[in-house]
């Protein structure tokens, strides 16, 4: 994947939380340098508590590496102001997490439309919606659009979530466990819709799993292991 | 573990939110204990007065213009074995010429007392000598005079006769004396002696009683008795009345058994001239056939063109004598020789002289002219013909002069020009003969009539006789004053006492509700502070689903889980309510202070003293706990409806929300908006319009129907918003419109609690009436009058004439101008709303009707039914089937000072000591005459003859020309005619009644005000918790590219329509509501202030909200995205 166009770079970075009574912590990242080409898809696996969510949130621009940098798309994010960081995940990024966040009082259609809401240009929040609903009937969901995120089961809302990330065309799309909170049926249909929708819409996959089978989906796995970014064997 | 560690573990853990549930509890119960502790430090306040003013006074007798002998004091004190102080009451002035300017204090009670006045003070005897005043605090203030300063004392020299009996002198003759100030006396002291319940403290002047009575040449007289006894010593009412049976005698009521030996007669007379009724029923039942006379002077007897001027008429008569009648001790001879039995009403018997003056012989007719009394000492001049019966010689009983009762200018004047009665005489028609007839004969009657016609044409208020007499026999004397006493119940002649004691307690108990009117004051206040609790309340249980379904996984019941969240609240208010005791403390210290500042106005000046009886701290603290206790309750039972899984795993609100899609309540929210709209609208048209005294009752419900119909709006479009599916988000204000609606319940807590709050502020603001607006005109609360003047001393006579303004002394020619409406008073309690104590018996104000009706002065806010087409002042003349007197009284007196309706009745006692009923029939509106009951003159004169003159006045001056004539009416002042008028502008006194209302709206505003404070408080933690269990959501939000402040917006959007909302509703209803106050005289809307408060709220909504959502964005909200 080192010749398909670079999307991701991370460079030496370093991540390590402040501790409430200022006392030092360990680093929880520790010198990660990452290469991520457009439309690649990548897993990353490792024990609970081994930094892969705060990998995922540093690479989403969540949140600041103690050291090192990341670009994205040629941009050194920590260069850029909170609200220029917001555009780039409004518009570069999507994301999934393990638990849905839709809003209970939004149907399944005004869920994925939420992203939109900060495009100020009419049209294209009209042809946002048609793809929002192409989308939605990409995932099954098409007789669901009216739906409320209690009337759902645990796999449709994850799916729901999947198509609020994709909704505003990321580059990125970024995973943490996914499949976390669904069965072993519902989990592996929603790894499938990963990688199609990877293939489907050119999105750079990121997926933070500690489930193999999920990892084994993407093209690429990597392991945190103490801190440090190794291929899984 | 037990489950009581549980509660004690789980509010140790949970402390930070029970200390807000905690500190709800405990601002109640301050508020609500505070109000008890308010109307106990009033009551108790105004019971220390009453009792201050009183000392060890129990009972009181108030003879007023009756005097009796002090005498009378020691000999009840001997016979009730108790303290009797004799007191000579006068009404006086007091000036202090040493200042720069003059001072002077107009209503002064000039107290005539020896030293067992103040052994009822509890305190030591004080000696005042002939030269010496004793002064209380306010009195000295207003005199600007200390101890040693000397003083000028000017009181009125009080006549037996009424000034408003015929034959009475027309003027006053006051005395005038200095006086050296011997001490300046404190409230401790006896110093507000007074028998009115009121709490601001009379003026008083005390000087020795022997001295005062030799002054006013009433010696050894008194007009007060007070029967005093130590604390626990009761002293029956009907033990005094007894005593006073017994010991009183016939000088007490200015009787008189006087022994006419050369005519072998008997005579019972009276100091008032005239005999009043029931002494008359009572002499005649002490000799039946006693001799009843009737003498008058009368102006002329003309016979054609021969006039004889200025002559005595007597009438006799023996009465009817019973058939059971074994007496009969009257001059039968005096009575057969004078006026035969078969005298015919037109009928007259001249003496010898007077035919001769005349040339008179029998069968001619004669004119008698005479003079006859009408209100204000109208003198109407009338004349009566007869035809000479007989003429008799002026010998023996014809030529009695003890006939003639000491009319006052006449009896006692050696040569007749030198006569100055009470009425006009022309001293040139005095001829040489009538002086000698004078000189020989005395009031000698020239002429007699039959007592029938004399009576028609003479009989008065006062009496109908001069004289009754009895045949001169050994012992006669004792039978008869003994009879009389026997027969003569004190009390009808005006000596009878008053359970002065018993009823200022009762006044003071019944003192203004200062509880309640704190209670309704603080009402928001302590809704909001019970709503801002409920709202922690649930946010504690909220915060603890995942608790719940543990609980409830774990086997507990939901009825046991409940229990427990139960207890645990109960401590908490518990904990609550005892720190809510120390907040009642300084909450009633604070207010008492306010009471005494910023906030006089509502209490008149009264002092307050901070006092708290336990009973209001349990009922306090029992109310408190009570009221949070049960709003824990709704909660509690409104939570723990979902399913333990759904509690477990945190999707509880997410299935709520998904239950939502049926418009069904967006439709039945819609619905009963419109349904109450439409009712409101229903009510102006029929019942607000149709009739203009259900008007306000009419707005006010309509606007009250319109905040429901605000609500149930506000409940369909949060319900829409929350169950619509058809709309897609369009903006961040759509998206945030959607998010307000999730929560349906909370929204609509804040609009109801804004709306509510704003209704009250705005509506009880807009109630703020400017009082002198329209104040020009007749139907506004002056009536129309300039000018409101008031007298210590009677004015006697007519106002709107030259000549009764000549005789007062004011001869302005700017006075020509005035029109006066002149009013009798019969002291009493002041039953405005500047006095605390719940008035036992009102001051009267007599008046004639029609002079108001036909002016149609002042409004009405409701009168009981008369006759259509009737003015309602004419409803004073109109008699009630159980005799009760009709009156009128201003709305603010009937409702707050007195707590009746109109219809109800108030008991009086009369002069005659016989209780009458005084009925409201009708309600003034914002009057001027507030604090008084209006009755008519004819009934207050009925009730209490012996009242004289006039001494309120309401008078129509041009406007320019109010100050002219003020100062006219002033320059009285200090003169020999200064009668102690007090004169103000008609706006002015509005002014100062309305102080007290204004000062009540402030203070409604302003508790008003903190509660809608603690209602945005609650806002402001209605927003933080929807933030604070948001945050998975805001997180998610911010990780789709929502920078800090599309979120903030998107908050403020959430909450900022809610604040305007809720504030839009209740200022619309309430504009609906106080229409008619609006429309009303004086209604304005203070918009300024209003908008003011409002922007206040407005501002301090959006800055909570803005707190809010700043707080909830700044902190890390990565977290949230893995613990939702």
């Amino acid at each position: 994947m080192a010749e398909a166009q670079k999307l991701l770079e991370l460079v030496n970075v370093f991540k390590r939380y402040d501790s409430p009574d200022g006392t030092e912590t360990p680093e929880v990242l520790k010198d990660i340098t990452l290469h991520v080409g457009a439309g690649e898809s990548l897993a990353v696996v490792g024990a609970s508590g081994s930094g892969k969510s705060t990998l995922l949130n540093i690479i989403g621009a969540l949140d600041h590496p103690s050291r090192g940098r990341v670009h994205l798309d040629g941009k050194d994010l920590a260069r850029l102001d909170d609200k220029q960081l917001s555009q780039i995940r409004n518009e570069q990024i999507g994301f999934i997490f393990q638990l849905h966040h839709l809003l209970g009082q939004c149907t399944v259609l005004e869920n994925v439309l939420v992203p939109t809401l900060l495009n100020q240009d009419a049209d294209a929040r009209k042809q946002l919606e048609q793809r929002g609903r192409r989308l939605l009937a990409r995932v099954g969901l098409e007789k669901r659009l009216s739906y409320r995120p209690g009337q759902l089961s645990g796999g449709e809302r994850q799916r729901v979530a999947v198509v609020r990330a994709l909704i505003n065309k990321p580059k990125l799309l970024l995973a943490d466990e996914p499949t976390g909170s669904l069965d072993a049926a519902a989990s592996e249909n929603l790894t499938l819709l990963l990688v199609e929708l990877n293939l489907e819409e050119n999105v750079t996959l990121i997926v933070v799993t500690h489930a193999l089978k999920v990892a084994r989906c993407m093209n690429r796995v990597l392991e945190l292991r103490d801190g440090k970014l190794v291929i899984f064997a | 573990m037990t489950f009581g560690k549980l509660i004690f573990q789980n509010l140790r853990y949970y402390w930070r939110t029970h200390l807000g549930v905690m500190l709800g509890a405990a601002l109640s119960t301050a508020i609500l204990t505070g109000a008890l502790l308010i109307g106990d430090s009033v009551s108790y306040s105004l019971n220390r007065q009453a009792l201050a003013r009183l000392g060890e006074t129990q009972l009181a007798l108030v003879g007023q213009d009756r005097f009796f002998r002090s005498k009378l004091a020691g000999e009840l004190a001997d016979k009730l074995q108790t303290a009797v102080a004799p007191v000579l009451q006068l009404n006086g002035l007091l000036i202090n010429r040493d200042t720069e300017k003059t001072a002077r204090s107009n209503q002064v009670q000039v107290l005539g007392v020896d030293k067992r006045f103040w052994e009822l003070a509890d305190g030591k005897p004080i000696t005042i000598d002939n030269d010496q005043v004793i002064l209380n605090e306010p009195l000295a203030a207003q005199l600007k005079v200390e101890a040693g300063d000397q003083v000028r004392l000017r009181v009125a020299r009080p006549e037996l006769l009424s000034r408003d009996a015929p034959l009475s002198l027309d003027r006053d003759i006051s005395i005038e004396q200095r006086l050296t100030i011997k001490t300046i006396v404190s409230e401790e002291q006896f110093g507000r002696f007074g028998l009115q319940a009121d709490q601001v403290m009379p003026m008083n002047a005390w000087v020795s009683l022997p001295w005062l009575a030799e002054r006013v040449e009433l010696k050894e007289k008194a007009n007060m008795l007070l029967v005093g006894g130590e604390e626990l010593k009761n002293i029956p009412l009907e033990a005094a009345q007894t005593a006073l049976q017994q010991c009183w005698q016939l000088a007490d009521a200015s009787l008189e058994l006087r022994q006419l030996k050369q005519q072998k007669i008997l005579e019972l007379r009276s100091g008032r001239i005239f005999l009043e009724e029931p002494i008359v029923e009572a002499a005649v039942k002490a000799d039946p056939s006693a001799l009843e006379v009737l003498t008058y002077f009368v102006n002329e007897i003309r016979l054609g063109e021969r006039a004889t001027p200025y002559s005595i008429v007597s009438s006799l008569r023996r009465p009817p004598t019973p058939p059971d009648a074994t007496t009969a001790t009257a001059p039968a001879s005096t009575f057969n020789q004078i006026v035969p039995s078969d005298m015919r009403d037109d009928e007259i018997i001249v003496n010898q002289w007077l035919a001769d003056d005349l040339q008179g012989r029998v069968g001619d007719s004669v004119d008698l002219t005479y003079f006859v009394f009408g209100p204000m000492r109208r003198l109407q001049e009338q004349t009566s013909r007869f035809r000479i019966r007989a003429i008799i010689p002026l010998t023996q009983a014809a030529a009695d002069r003890e006939l003639m009762p000491d009319f006052p200018g006449l009896a006692q004047v050696e040569n007749c020009r030198d006569w100055k009665p009470g009425i006009d005489i022309d001293i040139g028609r005095i001829r040489p003969k009538d002086e000698d007839y004078w000189d020989l004969y005395r009031g000698t009657p020239k002429a007699f009539i039959s007592l029938r016609t004399a009576q028609k044409m003479w009989a008065n208020r006062f009496g109908n006789l001069t004289a009754v007499r009895y045949s001169l026999t050994d012992g006669i004397k004792d039978r008869i004053e003994q009879a009389l006493k026997t027969n003569l119940n004190p009390a009808a002649v005006g000596l009878f006492f008053q359970p002065v004691r018993q009823r200022a307690l009762t006044a003071s108990r019944q003192a203004q509700d200062m509880e309640w009117i704190f209670l309704g004051l603080s009402f928001f206040i302590i809704a909001a502070a019970l709503g801002l609790m409920g709202l922690l309340f649930v946010f504690g249980i909220e915060q603890r689903h995942k608790e719940i379904g543990a609980l409830l996984a774990m086997g507990f019941t939901r009825q046991k889980v409940r229990q427990l969240f139960l207890l645990e609240g109960i401590i908490l208010a518990g904990l609550g309510a005892l720190l809510g005791i120390a907040g009642s403390i300084i909450y009633t210290r604070l207010m008492i202070y306010c009471l005494s500042t910023a906030w006089q106005g509502a209490i008149s000046g009264a002092r307050i003293n901070y006092h708290a009886d336990n009973i209001s701290f349990i009922i306090g603290v029992a109310a408190g706990l009570c009221v949070a206790v049960s709003a824990m309750w709704i909660t509690l039972r409104r939570q723990g409806r979902q399913q333990v899984r759904q509690l477990l795993e945190g999707t509880a609100e997410l299935l709520s929300l998904s239950g939502r899609r049926t418009p069904g309540k967006a439709r039945a929210g819609y619905v009963l908006a419109a349904a109450t709209a439409a009712a409101a609208l229903l009510l102006l048209i029929f019942t607000g319009l149709g009739n203009k005294q259900h008007t306000a009752a009419a707005f006010f419900g309509a606007g009250a129907l319109l905040l429901i119909a605000a609500m149930a709006l506000s409940h369909g479009i949060l319900s829409q918003s929350a169950g619509t599916t058809d709309n897609l988000l369009v903006s961040l204000a759509n998206f945030a419109f959607r998010n307000a609606g999730r929560r349906r319940g909370r929204s609509l807590a804040v609009i109801a609690l804004l709306a509510c709050g704003s209704f009250l502020v705005f509506a009880v603001g807009a109630n703020r009436r400017n009082p002198l607006a329209h104040a020009q005109q007749r139907r506004s609360g002056t009536g129309g009058f300039t000018l409101l003047a008031e007298s210590t001393l009677p004015v006697l006579h007519d106002l709107n004439l030259e000549e009764g303004r000549r005789k007062m002394g004011l001869i302005s020619p700017d006075l020509a101008l005035i029109k006066v409406v002149q009013m009798r008073l019969r002291q009493g309690d002041d039953a405005s709303c500047l006095n605390l104590n719940r008035p036992q018996t009102p001051r009267l104000l007599g008046v004639q009707p029609q002079e108001l009706a036909a002016r149609e002065a002042f409004d009405f806010v409701k009168t009981i039914e008369g006759k259509p087409d009737l003015n309602p002042w004419l409803l004073l003349k109109q008699p009630q089937t159980d005799h009760a007197v009709p009156a009128f009284a201003d709305d603010t007196t009937i409702e707050w000072a007195l707590d009746k309706r109109l219809g109800d009745t108030l008991s009086y006692i009369n002069e005659r000591g016989r209780t009458f009923n005084v009925r409201l029939v009708g309600a003034l509106k914002n009057s001027i005459l507030q604090g008084s009951l209006v009755i008519s003159e004819e009934a207050l004169m009925q009730q209490y003859p012996s009242e004289q003159g006039y001494r309120v006045f309401l008078i129509d001056v041009p406007p320019p020309k109010t100050e002219a004539v003020t100062q006219a009416f002033l320059r009285l002042q200090g003169t020999n005619r200064d009668i102690g008028l007090r004169v103000t502008k008609t706006q002015d006194r509005l002014a100062a009644l309305y102080e007290m209302q204004s000062t009540y709206l402030t203070m409604f505003q302003l508790l008003g005000g903190l509660g809608m404070m603690l209602g945005i408080a609650g806002l402001a933690l209605v927003v933080l918790r929807n933030v604070m269990e948001r945050r998975g959501e805001l997180a998610m939000l911010r990780a789709v590219g929502f920078n800090k402040g599309s979120l903030t917006r998107l908050l403020l959007y959430e909450h900022w329509w809610l604040v305007i909302l809720g504030l839009a509703a209740g200022v619309v209803a309430a504009l609906v509501a106080v229409m008619p106050a609006v429309r009303s005289a004086g209604g304005e809307i203070p918009f300024a202030s209003l908008a003011l408060i409002l922007a206040a709220m407005l501002i301090s909504g959006i800055l909570w909200v803005w707190l809010a959502a700043r707080l909830a964005t700044q902190g890390p909200l990565l977290d949230a995205l893995r613990h939702e």
